[in-house]
């Protein structure tokens, strides 16, 4: 349970409270529908819920960036906890304590990103909630750590590349970079990858053929 | 005919404690940001809310036409 202190879920709130307020008057008073009944109701019924799911939607959409949001089924409890220990050395819980990623780190690593980046990955969430529906409901944090896996593996340095642009000098001059620019740039060579900078989620390997991603 | 009389009228309450009920929904994932709570919101809590107000819409636009018929 949240306590709500953003702006977006007190407008809610407050809406959602006056309208209900309407609507529970007019259901106990029952009074005929004149023009000020109207009127009113047209608030309780339009105005304030309108205003409340607007409100709503974005906050919504903004909880959907969370790791707790992430989080919460519970094949990526690993992933969740992970990311929240503070002593954890994995390319994730690292990346979870700089600001610039925080409590979303899960979204900022995963997003697509371009002119429909949001819309894309919001579709991609959908698709991992219809995945969760019906094959990973009861499936066992144990089996899912084989199973579950990226569905375009190649796609994550991009993301990587967001921030680490691989065009700064000081990155260049790392041999290692240097040698396999190429590879990384193309997605050939993943960033988080045995032997580079490991796993993002180490307790979570590359599951063998077959995997669901 | 008085409008109260008329049997649209449920319509309106029917409407209200849909609109309740999808107001309930929207404002559950403020408190529970988790999958379950923000996918109703953004579905049936939606679904619920609009379906109220289209009913209030239904409801008005037939008074009126009555009201116009009675004046007839």
């Amino acid at each position: 349970m949240t306590f709500p202190t953003s702006p977006l879920s007190v407008v809610e709130l407050a809406c959602a409270a006056l309208s209900a307020t309407i609507l529970v008057g007019y259901l106990v008073l029952r009074p005929p529908l004149l023009r000020a009944t109207k009127i009113a109701l047209l608030f309780g019924l339009g105005v304030f819920p309108i205003g409340a799911a607007f409100a709503g939607n974005v906050q919504g959409f903004e909880a959907t960036k969370e790791r707790e949001f992430c989080g919460s089924c519970h094949v990526m409890a690993l992933h969740r906890a992970d990311s929240d220990d503070a002593a954890s050395g994995s390319l994730a819980s690292r990346h979870a304590r700089n600001a610039m990623f925080g409590s979303e780190n899960c979204y900022v690593c995963h997003a697509n990103y371009g002119m429909f980046g949001t819309i894309l990955t919001k579709a991609g969430g959908m698709r991992h909630v219809w995945l969760y529906l019906t094959e990973y409901r009861n499936t066992p944090l144990e089996e899912a750590k084989k199973t579950i896996h990226l569905r375009e593996p190649a796609q994550m340095n991009g993301n990587c590349m967001q921030c680490h642009s691989t065009e700064d000098g000081l990155w260049l001059q790392v041999p290692d970079h240097k040698a396999s620019l190429d590879d990384t740039r193309a997605g050939r060579m993943g960033c988080a990858s045995e032997g580079c900078h490991g796993f993002a989620h180490p307790f979570f390997r590359a599951p063998a053929a077959g995997g669901k991603p | 005919m008085s409008t109260e009389a008329r049997p649209f009228q449920r319509w309106v309450a029917v409407s209200c404690v849909c609109a309740l009920a999808a107001l309930a929904l929207m404002t559950w994932q403020i408190f529970d940001p988790t999958v379950w709570p923000v996918i109703v919101a953004m579905s049936l809590g939606q679904l619920l809310g609009t379906a109220s107000f289209a009913a209030f819409g239904y409801v008005v636009f037939a008074d009126y036409r009555a009201r116009r018929h009675d004046r007839a």
